[in-house]
């Protein structure tokens, strides 16, 4: 031991190859170059300061974190984290300072750290996070040595839900507690006072710790940056691009998401949280650190009841909980469906267990496209509604139908597969099939409560047609009715009266009947169609009875136009 | 070229339109004579004959999500006289039945009546008698066409002329309905053919 002490006094500058020497050798996985290459960007940082942090449990990470120390350490991803700590190690033990104040014992259990055989222990501002050490969703311990690693469990999970996909969105989300105290350097009079004492305050203590201790060195207000990228963006640094590779995909905005989860038993405990996180928020991220905000910072270092720049801060015992996580946010395939069966209903229909109908539109259509975009969920929507026994003919009504977390986004060939698929049970049709983007919701909106609905209807009357009536009938145009709710809907919808335009009407003879007609019509899109003919107990008012003096019935009905501009092939 | 792509998409269109004509057209053989009523295909019928007074009958119609309309049967008393009804007056017990406001899903400010709760007093030239609830539950609505309209009784009681809309509880309904008879038995009661 003296002698690895004596050889370190003699070096002084020289090549610190001698310095690694003095113990066994250990692999460096990474380039020489880059050793290299760290330790330039290293060599600027104050060792002692360096060497307080490191006691303190901030993680080798999170001080080029805080000492803005960036380039190879984020490019490289297969650099040991045994390979940080090495060059960490040299820099504090090369300083002569540091050295003179150094037990050999303490020198040499620091030194054979980068050997892996001590751990470091849990950093006390990322909490293990850029330290790549986590409980896996079995809670198991996991340690990564590299960013590469960390990646590779990444990529396996996307490789597992068999995503079809050409990019991919990064996420990641931490423990409040460490965004919050990020902020809180910022952010510091609201939130200070909030804090219970319990809680640990990560990066804010350590920089109100190293902010007294060394303010007034040259070197602090260089180096050591109010703003520096925060733990996230860190992390997304070192796991981006190996993921990217390992998945063979690009890093860009996208429909596909990765997202890593991590949470902390701890950081829940807080009782005060949602103040302070309030607080926080009112200010824009990235507002740098005024000189009046450094004056309250030094005002409460004072403050002996200021729980904040209690130190040594509290040991981390536990890493975070990793949860790792990817889906691809919900894709929306539109087109228009026809409906022929007079038993089938738009949406599922159940009631006390009994299914009202022998199928929906809803089930037909999504129960069709989710399987072939292999979704996890499927949900259905229309613009506008008709009863079970009313068909939908004609141009057809437009739909939605957004697929969560799809694992394929259905190509030109397989959304005619798709459609042939449904038109093949004769009772539902579909047209115009195709994917949207979010905008179809926009149109499917806008059509529903402003456009008009064609109508036609086999009425009957209680008396014989005459020439008259047909002319009577075509001549009313933009007729406002009255309808108070139907009885069959009263039940459920607010007792109201609603004024509604009937915009034109056109009777058809049918050859055999002289008291059955069709009635074609173009409605106000809301008006109950079925009680404008029969007059619900006079309660729709005209109706087609008080029209034409007398009684009138009506025995079908059915949607022949649904007057929407989008939905339609071009 | 361009004629030729629009004349294509216009036949299209004409085919389009011949089959939702052929769709539309039904086979008139097929239809009913006389179809069921609205009433008849909507809501199922029962009667309350001699209801509380002899000579009071009433009906009511239930829909199939619970709700009852009230009304005067064919062989009600007020039907019988002589010029038949001239006036309707839902101002009866302690306030006007025709001034209620019942707003919302919930049907809040709905009064919740007994089943002998009266709910307007019909009048003929000579007489004039209380119509009840019949069903014990929420007033929803009373048919306030009857004021300016009182005739409508004379003309269609089964249908225009009915008198209120009342919502029972499943259990109050199941109670009444021990009590009411259907259409079948009604006629024969009263001997109608």
């Amino acid at each position: 031991m003296l002698n690895e002490v004596e050889s370190a006094e003699v070096s002084n500058g020289d090549e610190e190859a001698q310095m690694i020497s003095v113990s066994e050798e250990p692999p460096i996985t990474a380039g020489d170059e880059v050793i290299q290459a760290l330790r330039e960007g290293v060599r600027l940082l104050p060792p002692q300061a360096v060497k307080d942090l490191l006691s303190i449990g901030v993680c080798v990470q999170c001080i080029f974190r805080l000492f803005g120390v960036h380039g190879h350490n984020y490019s490289c991803f297969s650099i040991l984290q045994s390979n940080l700590y090495a060059v960490l190690g040299e820099l504090i033990y090369l300083d002569k300072q540091i050295l003179d104040n150094t037990s050999p014992k303490e020198y040499s259990i620091r030194h054979s750290s980068k050997d892996s055989e001590i751990e470091p222990p849990i950093c006390s501002i990322c909490l293990g996070i850029l330290q790549f050490f986590y409980y896996d969703d079995k809670e198991q311990p996991v340690r990564k040595n590299c960013p590469h690693d960390l990646a590779a469990s990444i990529s396996e999970v996307v490789k597992t839900e068999g995503h079809q996909i050409d990019n991919f969105s990064f996420e990641v989300s931490i423990p409040p507690i460490i965004v919050e105290n990020e902020q809180a350097v910022r952010y510091v009079k609201f939130y200070l006072k909030s804090v219970p004492p319990i809680i640990v305050e990560n990066e804010q203590a350590v920089r109100f710790y190293m902010e007294s201790k060394y303010g007034s060195e040259p070197w602090f207000h260089n180096t050591f940056r109010p703003e520096c990228i925060s733990v996230k963006d860190a992390l997304k640094l070192y796991v981006v691009t190996p993921l990217a590779m390992s998945l063979d995909i690009q890093s860009s905005p996208s429909s596909f998401h990765v997202r890593l989860t991590y949470s902390h038993a701890k950081a829940s405990s807080r009782t005060n949280f949602s103040e302070g996180i309030q607080d926080s928020k009112r200010r824009k991220a990235g507002e740098k650190m005024c000189s009046d905000t450094k004056k309250s910072l030094h005002g409460l270092l004072e403050d002996e009841s200021s729980e904040c720049c209690k130190l040594p801060l509290e040991k981390v015992s536990q890493p975070c909980s990793l949860s790792i996580t990817c889906y691809r946010k919900p894709i929306y395939i539109g087109g228009r469906y026809l409906k022929y069966s007079r038993n089938v209903s738009q949406t599922r229909w159940i009631i006390d267990d009994e299914r009202m109908g022998e199928a929906s539109v809803e089930e037909i259509i999504g129960g069709t496209i989710r399987p072939m975009c292999r979704g996890d969920n499927y949900k259905f929507h229309a613009a506008g509604r008709e009863d079970i026994d009313v068909r939908m003919l004609g141009s057809g009504r437009p739909f939605l139908v957004e697929v969560q977390n799809a694992r394929i986004v259905p190509s030109e060939v397989a959304i005619n597969d798709i459609e042939e698929k449904i038109n093949n049970c004769k009772k539902v049709r579909v047209k115009s099939l195709k994917v949207v983007g979010t905008h179809g919701w926009a149109l499917m909106r806008e059509g529903e409560m402003e456009k008009q609905k064609q109508y036609a209807a086999i009425v009957w009357i209680s008396r014989p047609l005459e020439d008259e009536d047909l002319q009577n009938i075509c001549a009313l145009k933009e007729m406002k009715i009255s309808q108070k709710t139907p009885i069959r809907v009263l039940h459920r919808r607010s007792p109201l009266e609603r004024e509604k335009i009937i915009h034109w009407m056109k009777i058809e003879r049918l050859a055999e009947s002289s008291q059955y007609f069709l009635l074609h019509l173009c409605t106000q899109a809301g008006t109950y169609i079925k009680e404008f003919v029969h007059g619900d107990l006079g309660r729709t008012y005209p109706n087609i009875g008080s029209i034409l003096g007398c009684m009138a019935e009506i025995l079908q009905l059915d949607v022949t136009d649904v007057k929407m501009d989008g939905f339609n092939t071009d | 070229m361009m004629n030729g792509h629009n004349s294509e998409s216009d036949h299209t269109k004409i085919l389009e339109d011949e089959e939702l004509q052929r769709l539309l057209v039904p086979d008139v053989c097929h239809l009913p004579l006389t179809p069921p009523s609205a009433v008849d295909s909507n809501f199922v019928c029962y009667f309350a004959p001699d209801f509380i007074k002899p000579g009071h009958d009433q009906y009511v119609y239930r829909h199939a999500n619970g709700l009852c309309v009230i009304g005067l049967a064919p062989m009600h008393v007020a039907l019988q006289d002589k010029g038949g009804v001239t006036a309707v007056d839902f101002n009866v017990g302690k306030f006007d039945r025709s001034g209620i406001k019942v707003t919302g899903k919930r049907k809040r400010n709905a009064q919740h009546f007994e089943h002998n709760t009266a709910l307007c007093k019909v009048c003929t030239n000579d007489n004039s008698y209380i119509v009840r609830c019949c069903v014990k539950g929420s007033l929803l609505e009373v048919n306030d066409r009857l004021i300016k309209q009182p005739k409508l009784l004379n003309t269609s009681a089964n249908r225009e002329g009915y008198i209120a809309i009342i919502m029972p509880k499943p259990a109050d309904w199941l109670k009444i309905k021990a009590s009411l008879i259907g259409p079948e038995d009604y006629k024969n009661l009263r001997a109608l053919s």
